[in-house]
């Protein structure tokens, strides 16, 4: 009987106890110094080891390096996925956690923190330690009121990937124009093959659909910017053209069925069943066509790659939509600040180095082909990169998140012939306007 | 007439066991296919070159220390939230009291609140208490979010009690702890059972709490490594459903070992009885 | 007697660590959250007190009102389908040949996470070659439909998966019920000539009534702040057509930067869940207590 009151009386304890140390434990000193006076700077990444072995052991050698060369820097690693990555970094922003050095992505994104004094200005170390090392354009998309914040880790550029063997079978050439491409859906789906793979659960698929029949119908002019940053309108002539097109495209039957309702992934994986003739994603995806040895080497030997065509004679072909996705930032209210600056300084060097070779993602930074041995596909890719005319960074991306939700949104009412494209164009107009 | 009744019967629980077993099944057959097979293929298909890489792979991402953590928090937190819910739940339908109305409405608010609503206020008040990156963060939230509906599920059991037991009890001058524990608890062991089971599934599959309190490795649990194979880009799904196969593994031994005991705590009261 | 049941210290004693618990963890993060609602916050940074127009503003969004509805329905067919559920106990609870095999085969599937059970009906659902087209093709349906794209049949395409996920929850629950029932009862009932179905229906169901009114609470309340499933197949989409409240918020907090906003959604939720228990209360109330 006493055993049963004294475990009663235990459970009450520690629960009370629990809530009580809790409660009084508060002022302990934090653990950015350890014992033997290195600094510890915590470094948060979203290159999980089991996904993406390649990057994780990469960033994992570069961690080890700066290690060695400064002994009294320790790097305390974190290693989340990318939508569980986005979830704690928003809860970490409010208690004003955030780690040291973290990852951010773009303009949208990233502006609530700049302007919450979150993010540490980047200018010095890019002006000194990196001056000349990015890729012209890239440090930009992570600048806000002329300040960097950011440093790039990745630059992608969209295209139309397409099965060879599909588009030989049916005697295809890769298409010039956007009416050329309309034939070749004509064909396949006279033939019964699925001609374009698209997931558009995840709306930013069907938005760069929308987006690059915008930049080709807007010509010179980067409408579709203008519309964001509030230059020009979102009811432009050319933005609703585009997404008149975009309901054409559907209308004959281009994107797999229920497109609506599947991820991107799903979409990814069609196409790389060889069940859908075409693909556009961005080359971050270049490791599946060609190095990737869980993808069938007879698949990656059948990939080829066309720029988006121009429609009705407009556009220019070397004009891209993509940008820099990941970059690092430094937080502002680090303890270890300058050493958080060094590191981040040193981790994008090393990774523009080991980035293409080890990693194969093409990094921000620039890189020389002569000198590497690459797949022929890549070589292509960054040749396509040094002949931009203009990268338009995603929109979901340039806007801010709220406006890209309605832009998410519209997306997929549009696609799904939800609304129409007067509608559409009116809808985020005001979403833009009311800002 | 009776017995086509009977056939009829049986076919029906049939069809419905298929339908209820084939997810396991399917999640098995998932598990050794590549991501092309998993999207692409026959959904039915066995997989035409078993992958069972996909678990070796899952070995090597480290699970050992996941698997134990999940299971010792699983454990420590299911007994807990079943202790303190019993007790509660004893206090509340057994003894005579004005404010058990308000209590109980109090620990039903509990079951309504969304956890991403509570989510940031948590981590910010572990974080003024250094509990941030410490399993006893984790602990202590799994038995709080799982007490409204632990208490919930007892309560039914717990007003069905007759009244003659208690009294025989205490007029043997047994005291309350003593017919709590030697008693009322013994006698509801098929509905703990029951808590038990929804407990061990709620906490062994919990993964928002865990990713947002917990930063170190050595304190991360199982769902943690089905993270590992979510890319930027890229997932690896054969691997997830490697992952999704182990750890489903000990829960499901777990349950038919507890699903039992509903039916011999049934036994033991009977006889008491 | 009397005495003891009412003793104060022991009562405390009882009630303490769970009021504790929720208290610190349930209530003050409640409250918390409620105060945000009053701020305009993006979640980083400084705060500016507004007053409750962060609440009006939600009255007045079409968009809350949709996902409000959405989580009403979803409340509305998981109550409706817990009558199935008690039937399946109820047989499986019977002395029928091999029910202690089939209830451990039913209840399988609760055991899986939501990850699993999210990629399972994805798979289910894809509409090219997903499991249940495919078998809608075989049987000669020319064009089935796209479940989870169309903004038509999107919402209670992913009743099904939700609903299915907790029929094991529940069976359980009512299972172990009917098994509390003294044997006695059931058969004085038989002695007495009565059917199997009559003593299901005028014996069983009645002496568990009171767990029945529990998981009708339980499955309400837990549909209307219901978001994994939801979340992983369809993130509300397309356009919002199967947002639910819980979903809602979530896209405000954690995706648009509008955390002040989100939290007052997610207030008004525990308030719209609160009221809808409190008239589920006075509804199913009985003055009668059941004890066996």
């Amino acid at each position: 009987m006493n055993l049963r009151k004294a475990i009663t009386l235990f459970a009450v304890l520690l629960v009370s106890v629990v809530m009580l140390a809790a409660c009084g434990g508060g002022d302990e000193e934090k653990e950015s110094e350890s014992a033997s006076g290195a600094k510890t700077v915590k470094f948060m990444h979203l290159w999980p080891e089991g996904s993406s072995a390649q990057h994780y052991k990469v960033v994992n050698e570069i961690i080890a390096d700066f290690e060695k060369e400064n002994p009294d820097i320790k790097i305390d690693l974190e290693v989340l996925s990318n939508e569980q990555y986005k979830d704690k970094i928003k809860v970490l922003s409010t208690s004003d956690e955030l780690p040291d050095v973290g990852m951010t992505w773009a303009a949208g994104y990233m502006e609530p923190y700049v302007k919450g004094n979150m993010y540490a200005p980047l200018d010095d170390i890019i002006e000194s330690d990196l001056s000349d090392s990015f890729v012209s354009g890239t440090t930009e998309a992570f600048a806000v009121d002329g300040t960097t914040y950011g440093l790039p880790l990745e630059l992608n550029i969209s295209t139309i990937f397409y099965n060879k063997k599909i588009f030989d079978e049916y005697g295809l050439e890769e298409p010039q124009t956007l009416d050329e491409l309309k034939e070749i859906v004509a064909t396949l789906n006279e033939n019964g093959v699925n001609p374009i793979a698209l997931g558009n659960r995840d709306a930013w698929t069907g938005s760069m659909w929308y987006m690059y029949l915008a930049n080709r119908l807007g010509g010179d002019e980067d409408v579709l910017t203008k519309a964001i940053e509030r230059e020009g309108s979102f009811e432009d002539p050319a933005l609703v053209q585009a997404a008149d097109e975009v309901q054409k495209l559907v209308d004959e039957d281009s994107f797999v069925q229920g497109f609506n309702g599947l991820a991107d992934e799903e979409a990814k994986s069609m196409f790389m069943g060889e069940q859908a003739a075409m693909y556009l994603i961005a080359t971050w995806d270049l490791p599946n066509f060609t190095t990737n040895e869980d993808v069938p080497q007879e698949f990656r030997d059948s990939v080829g790659y066309f720029k988006f065509p121009t429609v009705d004679g407009k556009g220019d072909t070397n004009s891209y939509v993509g940008g820099p996705g990941v970059g690092l930032f430094v937080s502002e209210n680090s303890d270890v600040k300058e050493e958080a600056k060094a590191f981040a300084s040193y981790f994008v060097q090393q990774w523009g180095e080991r980035a293409v070779t080890d990693v194969g993602i093409i990094p921000a930074t620039k890189v020389n082909v002569d000198s590497l041995d690459l797949p022929q596909m890549y070589v292509d890719v960054l040749n396509d990169l040094n002949s931009a005319t203009n990268i338009t960074l995603y929109a979901d991306v340039q806007m801010s998140a709220d406006v890209a939700q309605v832009h998410l949104d519209m997306i997929q009412a549009l696609f799904g012939g939800e609304i129409t494209p007067e509608e559409f164009a009116k809808t985020q107009e005001d979403a833009l306007a009311a800002e | 007439m009776r017995r086509i009744g009977y056939i009829l019967l049986y076919v029906c629980l049939g069809l419905v066991a298929v339908f209820q077993i084939f997810p396991i099944l399917w999640l098995f057959m998932f598990s050794l296919k590549t991501n092309q097979e998993i999207f692409a293929g026959n959904p039915f298909a066995f997989p035409t070159d078993p992958k069972w890489e996909n678990y070796l792979k899952v070995f090597d991402g480290g699970i050992g220390t996941y698997f134990w953590n999940s299971i010792w928090i699983t454990v420590v937190a299911t007994v807990l939230t079943i202790l303190v819910a019993s007790m509660a739940t004893f206090a509340i339908t057994r003894m005579k009291w004005k404010m058990s109305g308000l209590v109980l409405g109090l620990i039903m608010v509990g079951l309504m609140i969304p956890i991403h609503s509570a989510l940031i206020p948590l981590y910010n008040m572990f974080l003024n208490v250094n509990l941030i990156d410490n399993p006893l963060s984790i602990v202590i939230t799994y038995v709080t979010y799982n007490l409204p509906i632990t208490v919930m599920i007892l309560l039914g059991f717990y007003t069905t009690i007759p009244r003659e037991i208690e009294e025989a009890a205490i007029i043997d001058g047994s005291s309350i702890h003593r017919l709590f524990f030697r008693i009322i608890l013994p006698i509801s062991a098929p509905i703990m059972s029951t808590t038990v089971i929804i407990n061990m599934i709620y906490n062994w599959n919990e993964f928002v709490f865990v990713n947002t309190f917990i930063s170190s490795d050595k304190y991360k649990t199982l769902t943690v490594g089905i993270q590992n194979f979510i890319g930027q880009y890229m997932t690896d799904w054969g691997a997830i459903g490697a992952t999704l196969v182990i750890s489903v593994l000990p829960i499901i031994i777990a349950f038919l070992f507890f699903s039992d005991k509903i039916m011999e705590g049934i036994t033991a009261s009977a006889v008491k009885g | 007697m009397n005495k003891v049941m009412s003793n104060k210290w022991i009562i405390f004693l009882y009630t303490f660590p769970a009021l504790l618990l929720i208290a610190v963890l349930i209530v003050v993060p409640l409250i918390l959250s409620g105060y945000f609602g009053l701020m305009d916050w993006d979640g980083i940074g400084a705060m500016e007190f507004i007053g409750l127009d962060n609440y009006i503003a939600a009255l007045q969004d079409s968009k809350f009102w949709e996902s409000t509805l959405h989580s009403f329905l979803l409340a509305l067919f998981s109550a409706i389908s817990l009558i199935g559920y008690l039937a399946v106990a109820l047989i499986l609870a019977s002395k029928i040949k091999g029910a202690n095999l089939l209830r451990k085969i039913y209840l399988i599937p609760m055991l899986l996470s939501s990850v699993a059970i999210a990629q399972l009906w994805i798979k289910i659902y894809n509409p090219s070659n997903g499991m249940l087209n495919s078998i809608l093709m075989w049987f000669g349906v020319d064009n089935p439909p796209a479940w989870l794209a169309d903004p038509n049949i999107v919402l209670y395409a992913i009743f099904i998966p939700i609903i299915w996920q907790y029929a094991g929850f529940y069976i359980l629950i009512y299972y172990a019920a009917l098994k509390n029932i003294p044997e006695s009862l059931i058969e004085a009932a038989k002695i007495d000539g009565a059917t199997p179905l009559q003593i299901a229906l005028k014996i069983k169901v009645p002496l568990i009534m009171n767990v029945f009114k529990v998981t009708i609470v339980l499955s309400i309340v837990g549909s209307l702040k219901y978001f994994d499933l939801i979340y992983v197949m369809t993130s509300g989409g397309p356009n919002g057509a199967s947002e639910v409240m819980a979903s809602y918020m979530y896209k405000l907090a954690f995706s648009s930067y509008d955390f002040g906003y989100g939290s007052a959604i997610g207030f008004l939720l525990l308030i719209i869940t609160l009221i809808v228990t409190v008239v589920i209360q006075k509804l199913t109330k009985s003055k009668d207590e059941i004890q066996y």
